[in-house]
């Protein structure tokens, strides 16, 4: 299956390894979207972290795209069910969609466009006030390869995160940098606990015994 | 790409209209369809010359005519048929300064930045296109100035840039840009795009009514309809199916109307049902809409999956009855 397929995607590189077979896996998947203005990035991020790629010239965005991902946690097999939104204001309306049930979000800003902060403190808003109340939600500073034509400075963007209690990185989906360390980030944040996903709260659906098999063909090698 | 297939294919890696071909192309079926086909067209190119000395203003789109349509308008007069089916050369006459016009006006910033950051992604892989990204400019930002109540919305910058690759006339693209927006899809691209959350609805019960297993294992798996097909309905096809498909699909809206878009999206998924069913997660079937669908015989073959969006039955009674029940949904 192509979406979730290893193929340059690396996302384990820093992740723990472990000898193949020796004990259980345990296996969670957690819905993630992605927020953000028009053109910061959202979908080169999802890009690089799916395939390793990266398009100098992405395709915008149109209603909303849905991809997956694997990475390795430890003695976790944690699968991304990863919803890629359009940034332009009058998609807006479908959003609700895509972060209802969410456990886990990434707002993105571009560090060069003061506004697609301000909107991105915006999402973070509507997300406290409308999703899950305990979905883990991080925010990328990204297009940090152009640090030295950024207006969005570093602490001031950390200290936001820090008031709310936000995961922070700034992150370049050009070079790859902490695109990878994002999601991971992310995934080891959020409660991988056996059936916590009854109380509704934000935890890991565990796979079923087919998935399960499927995911470690893919994954912890 | 695959270069044991170039080097004995008469077919280049990019297409007529500028286009990369995938790394995956399969020249040999398509040299295969081409090699039937091209005899159809040029046939049918004499057919259209015959056409066009009798009715050259082509008013009345009769059966004939219609049925000529459904088989394709050939590249050379697709510009000015379509001008002329849709009715759009007749609004060009009743305005002649219309759009010089508004090429003067002044601009809104906001409405000019969103257009600019969207010119480099929009067909980034077509070779001809970088000549072009100014006068696909004009002509979406004087459209955002005209209609103010839909503004610009991203998707229509891949309608105007193939209306542009086969006008390459900015005025005829800007009125055949407007006629889309307005009469073949009016209120999708609006603020609040109600009419394309509504049509979304109808295209679930359609499916749900044609083929209530596919409708079920879809929301078993978990996929929205909103995300598998809200680019279908924004962009009518372009920049989702294969170029070739897409005019052809086109020469037919711009002659019958919405009722096709309808008839498209229907027929991708009614000749895709085993495929549908046979995925077993939601990331399989999320890959079936946006990759594998848009490859194959689709690709190589644009005329069969025409005839079989002609085999379905469609009633423009039953379309407006059930966007009379949609009316107002937003969760599809």
């Amino acid at each position: 299956m192509a979406t979730t397929a290893r193929s340059g995607g690396n996302a384990s590189g820093s992740t723990a390894q472990r000898p193949n077979g020796t004990q259980q896996n345990k296996n969670c998947q957690f819905k993630l979207v992605l927020l953000g203005e028009s053109a910061v990035g959202k979908s080169s991020l999802v890009l690089r972290f799916v395939k390793g790629q990266f398009h100098e010239y992405q395709e915008s965005t149109i209603g909303a795209a849905f991809l997956t991902q694997t990475i390795c946690i430890e003695d976790t097999v944690v699968k991304f069910e990863i919803w890629d939104t359009a940034g332009q204001e009058r998609y807006h309306s479908l959003a609700p969609m895509y972060y209802r049930g969410a456990q886990a979000a990434i707002v993105v800003y571009d560090i060069q466009n003061q506004d697609s902060f301000q909107r991105a403190k915006t999402w973070v808003k509507e997300l406290h006030k409308q999703a899950s109340p305990n979905i883990v939600i991080a925010l990328a500073g990204n297009k940090a390869d152009l640090s030295n034509i950024r207006v969005v400075e570093y602490e001031e963007a950390k200290q936001y995160a820090e008031e709310n209690g936000l995961l922070f990185m700034e992150t370049s989906a050009k070079t790859g940098m902490n695109v990878n360390d994002i999601f991971l980030a992310i995934a080891k944040k959020l409660p991988k606990n056996d059936g916590a996903h009854n109380q509704g709260a934000p935890a890991g659906r565990r796979l079923n015994d087919n998935e399960n098999n499927r995911q470690t063909n893919n994954c912890c090698k | 790409m695959d270069l044991a297939a170039s080097s004995t294919s008469r077919f280049s890696d990019v297409d007529e209209y500028g286009f990369k071909r995938s790394d995956n192309f399969d020249y040999r079926n398509y040299e295969q369809f081409m090699s039937g086909y091209l005899k159809t067209l040029t046939k049918r190119r004499m057919k259209w010359e015959a056409i066009l000395q009798r009715n050259a203003d082509l008013t009345t789109i009769d059966s004939k005519l219609k049925r000529y349509i459904r088989k394709g308008i050939p590249g050379p007069f697709r510009a000015d048929v379509w001008m002329k089916i849709s009715g759009a050369a007749k609004l060009q006459q009743r305005s002649p300064t219309l759009y010089r016009n508004l090429l003067g006006a002044h601009y809104e910033k906001e409405i000019c930045d969103s257009i600019t950051i969207d010119l480099p992604r929009t067909f980034p892989d077509n070779i001809h296109f970088d000549t072009k990204k100014e006068r696909l400019f004009n002509i979406l930002v004087a459209y955002a100035h005209h209609n103010r109540e839909v503004g610009y919305c991203q998707g229509l910058n891949y309608i105007a840039g193939l209306l542009l690759i086969v006008t390459d006339d900015e005025e005829k693209s800007f009125w055949l840009l407007k006629h889309i927006v307005e009469s073949i899809v009016p209120q999708y691209h609006t603020k609040n795009m109600a009419n394309l959350l509504r049509d979304l609805a109808v295209f679930k019960e359609m499916i749900m009514r044609r083929a209530p297993q596919v409708n079920r294992h879809i929301e078993n798996l978990g996929l929205p309809y909103t995300v598998i097909a809200s680019k279908w309905f924004i962009c009518i096809f372009a920049e989702v199916l294969p170029v070739e498909t897409v005019l052809r699909i086109w020469d037919c809206v711009f002659a019958e109307g919405y009722k096709i878009v309808f008839r498209v999206a229907l027929a991708l998924f009614l000749t895709h049902k085993t495929a549908i069913l046979g995925c077993d997660d939601i990331a399989a079937l999320a890959n079936l809409f946006r990759e594998k669908m848009m490859q194959g015989d689709i690709v190589t073959d644009c005329h069969s999956f025409i005839e079989a969006m002609f085999k379905i039955r469609l009633k423009r009674s039953e379309l407006e009855a059930l966007r009379k029940v949609c009316v107002g949904r937003n969760n599809t």
